[in-house]
């Protein structure tokens, strides 16, 4: 297998969890020559140009991200084809259509203070469709990054990451009515994602499957947005055949 | 069939007084896989064929074997007249046991995939999980296939209506192969088989018994799958661009059978109709391949 890159989401101040490397946890052992990257940057494009440089140097890979690294995987895959060799974008709420959407309550109310173990216990918990993958080892993790990471105040978050967030999608979009994303890719939702349907993860898969051939769509079944944690074996069996499955 | 198939020697077995044609390749865990369609039809004809571009390759891996329905391909067709879907279940289930194999990953295609889930309803001893492929005979909703596949522009049973059929159950026409017209050729020209379009047509077997009778099956099945019956791991495979089954069908059937299961995935094939797995081999064996021992974890 060649190649696996990683690419987590959330926005650092936004996301009432800390995300990072740390948030695919013991699923990366499955896989061979993974690696989890850190994603930095007050825009998508800047955090796609820092996944760029990080990846320039492996030969094309296959990009895994995971909701806002869905939208950065993606849109490599756009920008530097060459770089990439598939795409896997899990639970990737960031880059599914959205139309008038009702209003998501997830978030709504986190216990202060932000960020604190309890508190981001509590966000991990509202994602998933079960407590159980949320460890101290997690907690541990998620401490340590919301400490280290750079929050981006609300301001900065609408003045520029959501207007550049807009303008990514509607690069994605165009792409794929037009000339198609050029290399192979899969859409994987958990059943249970509170924060979006899974009519959501459909209309993402057939917005791609408009132009590129190798499209495909999985549900794994009793997951939220955590889904690679909640089910690390189903979330390995379908990213390894969806790389066997192209090479054939 | 064509002498090009890749298809394994085919063996027979009898089961239950019925000469039953088998293919079988590898060792290992068992999957039998079930194809579509019923006996009795005159402008297309379904056969173990329908599974070549499966059988060699997963034999790598596992124990791979198809085997003709009762009435298709070359097994015999139904005693006392049973021209029935629960007929066709029996049998299947007694070829599973006339084979002697431990729990096996059964995979099913439309009518076979409504087959297959019946059979593991009836016999959960018999199957270790099972997949359900483009069956529009199992979904709740409304299968298309009449809208699709009305009045062939050529006459019934000839080489260019039953290409015709094919090709418009899939996504890339040109899937549908010389081979695979002949594989359908030879089982129309069998005795045996005209006598089943006779029965189901002339006799209306299949308007008076065959469908009726499903018809109230169906409704039991999907009953038993809502109560959780079903109990074994499960997985529904989708050809995204089926016109004869909609996919937005197949995610309703996985709703109901992954309310039950936590071992429940669905997986959806783009540029592909009613047959993924023969439009997709690759992907589809992949999804097989690793399917199977996630099954025994």
């Amino acid at each position: 297998m060649p190649g696996i890159v990683f690419i987590h989401g959330g926005v650092p101040g936004i996301t009432p969890y800390a995300s990072g490397p740390h948030i695919w946890g013991s699923v990366l052992e499955r896989f061979q020559d993974a690696t989890a990257i850190e994603v930095a940057g007050m825009t998508v494009d800047a955090m796609t140009q820092q996944v760029r440089k990080l990846i320039e140097s492996k030969g094309p890979c296959h990009l895994v991200g995971h909701d806002l690294g869905g939208v950065i995987a993606l849109g490599l895959a756009i920008e530097a084809p060459q770089l990439v060799r598939a795409v896997s974008a899990v639970a990737s709420v960031a880059a599914a259509p959205t139309g008038d959407g009702v209003g998501d309550f997830t978030f709504a109310h986190p216990p202060k203070p932000l960020w604190s173990r309890e508190s981001q216990r509590w966000a991990l918990e509202r994602v998933s469709y079960s407590h159980h993958h949320i460890d101290d080892r997690l907690l541990d993790a998620c401490v340590a990054a919301a400490a280290k990471q750079r929050p981006m105040t609300p301001q900065a978050y609408a003045d520029e990451f959501v207007p550049s967030l807009a303008k990514a999608k509607a690069r994605f979009y165009e792409v794929c009515r037009s000339e198609g994303i050029k290399v192979p890719c899969q859409v994987i939702w958990g059943s249970h994602d509170p924060l979006a349907t899974l009519d959501h993860g459909l209309w993402l898969y057939r917005g791609i499957a408009q132009r590129q051939r190798a499209t495909q769509f999985h549900v794994i079944n009793r997951a939220g947005s955590l889904l690679f944690r909640e089910e690390p074996a189903a979330f390995h069996q379908v990213v390894a055949a969806f790389s066997e499955g192209i090479r054939g | 069939m064509a002498s090009t198939s890749p298809l394994p020697q085919g063996r027979w077995i009898d089961v239950d007084g019925i000469r039953t044609r088998y293919f079988e390749a590898g060792s290992g865990e068992p999957i039998v896989f079930i194809y579509g369609g019923n006996f009795g039809t005159g402008d297309s004809a379904s056969s173990a064929y329908t599974w070549s571009k499966q059988i060699g390759p997963l034999s790598e891996s596992f124990r791979a074997i198809t085997f003709d329905k009762l009435g298709q391909g070359e097994t015999d067709n139904p005693k006392n007249d049973d021209y029935t879907m629960a007929a066709v279940v029996r049998h299947a289930a007694a070829f599973i046991r006339a084979m002697k194999l431990p729990p096996v990953h059964l995979v099913g295609h439309s009518r076979g995939g409504y087959a297959a889930t019946r059979l593991t309803l009836d016999n959960h001893d018999l199957v270790r999980s099972l997949t359900v492929v483009n069956s529009g005979t199992l979904m709740p909703g409304v299968g298309t296939n009449e809208v699709v596949l009305a009045k062939p522009p050529y006459p019934t049973g000839t080489r260019e209506g039953v290409r015709w059929v094919y090709e418009n159950y899939s996504f890339d026409p040109k899937v549908v192969t010389e081979e695979w017209v002949d594989a359908v050729m030879a089982t129309l020209a069998l005795p045996k088989y005209q006598e089943s379009v006779r029965k189901m047509t002339v006799e209306k077997l299949g308007s008076k018994l065959f469908a009726p009778e499903l018809a109230r099956e169906k409704r039991e099945t999907l009953q038993w799958i809502d109560e959780g019956r079903l109990q074994r791991p499960v997985q529904v495979i989708w050809g995204y661009d089926d016109r004869t089954a909609a996919v937005d069908y197949g995610i309703q059937l996985y709703r109901m059978l992954a309310r039950h299961e936590r071992r429940a995935l669905f997986h959806v094939i783009n540029q592909s109709g009613h047959f993924p797995f023969r439009e997709h081999p690759e992907r589809f064996n992949a999804l097989m391949r690793r399917w199977v021992p996630a099954c025994q974890e």
